[in-house]
């Protein structure tokens, strides 16, 4: 029997000139296919906070249709309007052409509302309002600024009401966004900005998931949210000390686009635990399980699936009444936070200017730094080293109000923090005296460094600043060669003669 | 054998499709500095002598197939059908043993200046020598952290000092330094060997752990080039994007008088009271 | 190409012989723990086969996100992809760095040294087996630990993420980079045991050919594979024990907090500054000492083999054998000697730099006279055009490219620029693929018939041979125009960068090049696999060569040879006008005839 097999396929084998063109044939259509295949690439999709799973599954739909209508995925986003995030090219409103009647309007006056990409020839232009909304968009063939008016293509038959608002390249500057993010961030930071990437467990500290809506290096106050340029200047400065590098050569409406697309995405994060702690409360599977058996112990004769229809039907009947209303006043409330950052009265700017940094106001400084008011040394110790007495006590959680497993400070993310260590002259907030003011005067937002403003009069702050600015050098001179500078300890001599 | 023609025919037009030096501010490929033209001079000698060789060989290859290959097509019984017996020539052994050799150690002597006055210090440029480093580079994962001396109270830039001082400037993937002089820098790693690479200047020194490494160029021209890590660092090695700009040597204190104002800022001061 | 006169019916005359033997006699017992060396021949030959698939199929992956930035791979990718379908930049690093080790440590090395060398040492200088036949099936089994070190580096936290070169303060600090970790220590591990693996076997090499030639083979009387494979293993034993030296202080580094290579002062992961004075140069300096003449190690066996491929199926005596063998001497001498031009951007004293280049350009030397050789080899023969001349040829011509980029490399200020570019990338692909790997790719098919008495398809050898000529020069050679534009090796995204965006379709054919190199290798593996059991039969000599080894069965027996063979005149007679028969080929062990002694005036023609 092997031995017939073997001579037939013997014979084929040698039959060389038919065996090679099938060959040839199979590895060619083989590579071609698998190159056409491998194009079509996997699509990027959100995913949820891990907490939703606390929620029973009717709860959970709900909260992933409401992200799902108002922001989608990143292939195919929502631009909801009430969030202000600069989604467009360019929006404004229409304003009233001058006698057009019986004529196809082709230019029309405008009054531009946000100018986020130059306008040029060949945008589209989309109607977000009016009687042309839905309708075929045309598209912008000129443009003049001064005039304020825009040539469309195909015109209109008769004129837009007026205030009808209009995008030009609508959505473009998120999708550029959300292309550059997932070349530059996502690996670290995750599609839905959960600092969850896959690099992300080698890093230390960990990246920032930007879900809370918190940033902690910003230049507004303690309860506010961070500007446009704050998250700006860290894409282009980096974080010091920490594995967010700096992304100096993106050109300027990259860096934006960026910065679009991670506001967007805090503001969806936002808006999910939102959602998630609204549900919590009542309709947990936990709350859900103790609400059955109260239901059932009342009244013996309910089977357990009907007493959880019931509570079902409680919560469609929240969702579907006083929830869209409260829903609708978070989320205003949560776009208006946004909105009120990126106004001047929102920056923290000092009132004095800074206190001659003389060895005076140094040790004036350095007492503060101790002293009961200001406390700096209890976490940053007392030279400075990042080693005060709270690191090694057990802090309390103020979310849940239970103490943390193991000693030492937290972050709002729930990971450990090790209060700066100030001898290294690395500040990862930025080292302008300004930058290290901000810090002391609004604290660092989602972290237990708190704010002095209220407590610590302008020339007080200043006198520390003088005083930690002066740490690293102050530590040089107490031990030369250890611990100074900022590449770390032991700077060797210059003198490797080479 | 078509394919060493091919291949030479495909670098002949290659700098046609700018596939060839970076193109850089010249566009043409050019090197962007004077070590770099004749780091380039040296690179076109070799191809030069490497694409004769090259060809020669091939040639030389392709012509023993041919005729080795109509030997084999003659009939068994023709004249010379044998291959032709013999187990060398020790003068031809000589020859191409000497050729190859004296080329070879020409290459390698007529490199040797060029090397050291790129690397060895005692014959850097004097001007380098005298003015020290402008400025020091460390590179971290995964960036390019640099820092300047100060400016006195003339504008004038400080020393630059092995340690940090507090008068010293810092920037982040954004070296500046003069054009049209040779400039030094010191070179220094945080965390991993980094390697510091300005493609268009033709310069290239790892930063090695522990180590200060002076490196010297000078760009001809005042724009921008690219700046970048050469030696794997870890999982962000291609992210180290950074630029080199070289301004004229005024252009260049007026920026660092400039960013030791905008490093002083206090929020408050407008004027120039930056201390 | 006419496939002229050595072919199967040209077995008449010589070694017919009565009993038929098993073909399948070696594949019987491959996964035995057998001391057989031609069995253990061809349990490296299949393994490491096997795995040039896997180190293949990183490659393609390689290529792939360098053709297809942050796509989805095909076939496997969705594997792989981590978020948004994307691969991790580290997953990346894992993928060039494992291609690498697996390619160099546990296919190259053991293919030629292992595979080949064990096959043939005893058959060619007419040994019954290996000094040391434990060794030997040692030396086999002590690749598994290492392919389960490697494999199992895979699975740990972002796999090796170093570089084959593992350079410290990367691969010795745990934190400084995803798999830095255990999967580095794993990677190590893995390559003491090929250490250890090789040791064995150059050991034994050596030995084996000191002591256990059969009577007349004198060295000068050996096949140039054989002092290929003597020079190999000589080199072997003084370079390796510097690595695994290396390896073992890099290991305590990590493990037991040794400070060998970390200076004080690093913030590496924004964790507190080392503390120490090591040197990280040290490593830099141990590890090329070795893998430098690794590179030699990885290239003289197929020189070696491609000499007697090239003399076989020319029909010529090797020109200049004593030259060729004075030359892979040279270069292993020197090899010791120019481990520093790796390092020339390092920061090594300029003073070594100048030491270093000299003798880089005087290791050319050896290697041009070895071309010149093969090409005289060549010259004036009756060149037989199969797959193992194709291969042999495409060996000399590639060679040469590789050779001669070095010589680029070997220019300290050239280097300058050129270092750690698609330019080195290039190159050692030129010397390693183009190269070793085609002097493999020959030696297969042409010991293939006296491993199962069979010879592999002709037809299915040329189209193999072809498509990998033309995607290997496809994928390999715009990778020196890559090096010239400035594009630093080992970058997951190199279109970050504005100066190099223009490179994107040029890495995409070479990527289609790649795929189209990569599918051909199947047919290498078909073509040897089904010929084992379907190919043509043959008898003894298929190619009427001249070796020791062309007169013991195909395949050999247990023993090799029927009575100890006795070697009457060198390797290379082909073509001698002195042999008596008429013959153009004179096998070693034939007894010369005793000249009748005639006038000393030619018969007048």
């Amino acid at each position: 029997m092997v031995q017939c097999t073997s001579i037939k396929v013997s014979e084929g084998w040698q039959q060389t000139e038919v065996l090679l063109v099938r060959l040839g044939q199979c590895i060619i259509g083989l590579a071609v296919l698998l190159t056409i295949a491998g194009c079509g690439a996997q699509k990027a999709e959100f995913n949820n906070r891990e907490d939703i799973n606390v929620l029973i599954p009717e709860a959970q739909d709900h909260v992933r249709e409401v992200l799902a209508t108002h922001f989608g995925q990143p292939t195919r986003m929502v631009l909801w309007e009430r969030m202000p995030v600069h989604y467009h090219g360019a929006s404004g409103v229409f304003a009233e052409n001058a006698a057009t009647a019986g004529k196809t309007l082709s230019k029309l006056n405008v009054t531009l509302t946000e100018e986020n990409l130059p306008i040029e020839e060949g945008q589209e232009l989309a109607w977000i309002s009016g009687k042309y909304l839905g309708q075929p968009n045309p598209h912008v063939v000129s443009f003049d600024a001064t005039a304020s008016q825009v040539g469309i293509e195909p015109g209109l038959a008769e004129p837009p009401g007026a205030g009808d608002r209009f995008a030009i390249a609508p959505g473009e500057v998120l999708i550029h966004g959300r292309i550059l993010y997932a070349e530059h961030c996502q690996h670290c930071h995750g599609v839905s900005g959960d600092g969850n990437g896959p690099t992300a467990k080698y890093l230390n500290p960990r990246p920032r998931d930007y879900r809370l809506g918190k940033f902690k290096f910003k230049s507004t106050s303690s309860s506010a949210k961070a500007t446009r340029d704050d998250l700006s200047r860290i894409i282009e400065e980096g974080i010091p000390g920490t594995y967010m590098p700096s992304f100096k050569l993106l050109k300027e409406e990259e860096n934006r686009a960026i910065v679009e697309y991670v506001r967007w995405l805090a503001m969806r994060g936002e808006v999910e635990f939102k959602l998630i702690q609204a549900l919590k409360n009542d309709y947990s599977n936990e709350a859900v399980a103790s609400q059955v058996a109260s239901a059932r112990e009342s009244d013996s004769t309910l089977s357990a699936s009907a007493a959880r229809e019931k509570v079902v039907a409680d919560l469609n009947e929240y969702l579907t009444g006083d929830w869209q209303e409260e829903f609708n006043d978070d989320t205003k409330f949560q776009a208006e936070q946004w909105v009120q950052a990126e106004e001047p009265s929102a920056l923290v700017i000092p009132k004095l200017a800074r206190v001659p940094d003389t060895p005076e106001s140094r040790a004036h400084g350095r007492e503060l730094y101790l002293s009961a008011k200001a406390k700096c040394a209890t976490c940053h110790g007392d030279s400075g080293l990042g080693d005060g007495s709270q690191t090694l006590s057990v802090q309390k959680n103020p979310a849940t109000n239970a103490d943390y497993d193991t000693p030492g400070l937290f972050d709002d993310w729930g990971n450990p923090v090790k209060p700066r260590n100030l001898t290294r002259g690395i500040y990862r907030g930025g080292r302008r005296p300004l930058d290290l003011y901000r810090r002391i005067h609004a604290g660092i937002s989602g972290t237990p460094m708190p704010a002095f403003g209220t407590v610590l009069k302008d020339e007080e702050i200043w006198d520390i600043v003088n005083y930690v600015m002066n740490i690293p050098f102050e530590a040089r001179d107490r031990q030369p060669g250890s611990g100074a500078g900022t590449s770390g300890a032991g700077a060797p001599e210059v003198a490797t003669t080479r | 054998m078509v394919w060493p023609i091919a291949a030479v025919v495909l670098c002949w037009l290659a700098p046609g499709w700018n596939w060839w030096f970076p193109a850089g501010p010249s566009g043409t490929g050019a090197a962007m500095s004077p070590l770099g033209e004749r780091i380039d001079d040296l690179f076109y000698m070799i191809l030069i002598i490497t694409t004769v060789t090259f060809v020669g060989t091939q040639i030389g290859l392709g012509y023993v197939l041919f005729t080795g290959a109509r030997r084999s097509d003659q009939p068994e019984d023709a004249e010379g059908e044998k291959a032709w017996f013999s187990h060398g020539s020790h003068n031809l052994e000589v020859v191409w043993s000497i050729v190859p050799a004296a080329v070879l150690l020409f290459i390698a002597l007529y490199q040797m200046e060029v090397w050291a006055e790129y690397r060895v210090q005692d014959a850097f440029p004097k001007q380098v020598i005298r003015t020290g480093p402008l400025a020091e580079v460390t590179a971290r994962q995964f960036e390019w952290r640099i820092r300047y001396p100060g400016v006195d109270a003339e504008g004038n830039p400080l020393e630059l000092k092995p340690d940090p001082q507090p008068t010293d400037l810092y920037t982040v993937n954004d070296l500046r330094l003069p054009s049209s002089q040779p400039v030094m820098i010191w070179l220094r790693s945080e965390d991993v060997q980094h390697s510091f690479f300005l493609p268009e200047l033709r310069v290239k020194q790892d930063a090695v752990p522990g180590l200060v490494i002076p490196v010297w160029f000078e760009a001809i021209k005042s724009t921008e080039y690219s700046m970048l890590c050469a030696e794997l660092c870890g999982w962000g090695h291609y992210k180290m994007k950074s630029r080199l700009v070289a301004t004229p040597e005024d252009e260049w204190r007026v920026w660092l008088q400039e960013l030791q104002v905008e490093q002083n800022y206090d929020g408050v001061s407008d004027e120039s009271n930056d201390e | 190409m006419s496939t002229a006169t050595p072919t199967a019916e040209t077995s008449h005359g010589h070694g017919h012989h009565d009993h038929a033997p098993d073909k399948l006699a070696l594949l019987k017992k491959i996964h035995t723990f057998s001391t057989d060396h031609k069995v253990i021949g061809v349990q490296f030959l299949i393994t490491t086969m096997l795995l040039l698939f896997v180190g293949g199929a990183l490659a393609l992956g390689v290529r792939w996100q360098l053709a297809f930035p942050w796509e989805t791979m095909p076939l496997f990718g969705k594997l792989f992809a981590q978020q948004g379908g994307q691969i991790s930049p580290e997953f990346y690093t894992m993928l060039f760095t494992m291609h690498a080790t697996v390619m160099i440590f546990l296919v190259i090395i053991p293919v030629l040294a292992g595979a080949f060398g064990n096959f043939l040492i005893p058959l060619m200088i007419g040994a019954d087996d290996m000094a040391f036949p434990l060794l030997n099936a040692l030396s086999y089994w002590f690749m598994w630990p290492a392919i389960a070190c490697f494999g199992a580096s895979f699975f740990f936290a972002g796999g090796p993420a170093g570089g084959w070169t593992s350079y410290p303060v990367l691969s010795a600090i745990q934190e400084a980079a995803p798999g830095s970790g255990t999967a580095q220590t794993m990677w190590l591990l893995g390559v003491t045991f090929v250490g250890v693996s090789s040791m064995m076997g150059s050991v034994n090499y050596m030995t084996t050919i000191i002591n256990m030639r059969a009577p007349g083979m004198t060295l000068f009387r050996m096949p140039l594979t054989i002092w290929a494979m003597f020079i190999t293993a000589i080199l072997q034993a003084f370079a390796l024990p510097v690595l695994t030296a290396a390896g073992f202080m890099l290991l305590f580094e990590r493990t037991f907090d040794f400070t060998f290579f970390i200076p004080g002062g690093l913030v590496v992961n924004n964790a507190d500054p080392t503390v120490g004075g090591g040197q990280p140069l040290l490593w830099q300096h141990l590890f090329w000492f070795y893998s430098h003449p690794a590179v030699y190690i990885m290239l003289l066996p197929a020189m070696g083999m491609t000499s007697d491929m090239l003399a076989c199926m020319s029909r010529k005596p090797i020109f200049g054998y004593k030259p060729m063998v004075y030359s892979m001497a040279a270069i292993a001498g020197l090899g010791f000697i120019v481990w520093g031009h790796h390092m020339f951007t390092s920061g090594m004293n300029p003073a070594l730099g100048m030491t270093f280049m000299v003798s880089t350009m005087m290791i050319a030397l050896p290697s041009a006279v070895k071309v010149f050789n093969w090409i005289g080899t060549m010259w004036g023969g009756r060149l037989q055009f199969n797959t193992v001349m194709l291969n042999a040829i495409a060996f000399v011509s590639m060679f040469i490219v590789g050779g001669l980029s070095g010589i680029f490399m070997a220019a300290v200020p050239v280097d300058i620029y050129i270092h750690d570019t698609y330019f080195i990338v290039a190159h050692f692909h030129y010397v390693l693929f183009g190269a070793t790997l085609f002097g493999v790719f020959g030696a297969i098919h042409f010991w293939f018939p006296k491993m199962f008495g069979r010879t592999m398809n002709e037809g299915i050898g040329k189209l193999h041979f072809a498509l990998t000529f033309i995607g290997m020069n496809g994928t390999f050679f715009p990778m020196h125009l890559l090096g010239v534009a400035g594009m630093p090796r080992r970058y997951a995204d190199p279109y970050l960068h504005p100066y190099l965006e223009h490179l994107l379709p040029m890495n995409q054919f070479m990527t289609i090049c790649a795929i189209l190199m990569g599918f051909a290798q199947i047919l290498l593996l078909v073509n040897f696999f089904v010929s084992i059991f379907a190919g043509k039969e043959c008898g003894d000599n298929p190619w009427l060569a001249n070796g020791l080894e062309w007169s013991a069965p195909s395949p050999p027996p247990h023993g090799n040879f029927p009575s100890v063979p006795i070697v009457y005149r060198g390797p290379y007679e082909y073509s001698n006008p002195d042999q008596p028969e008429g013959l153009d080929y004179w096998p070693q062990t034939e007894p010369p005839v005793p000249k009748p002694v005639t006038s000393p005036v030619p018969a007048p023609a």
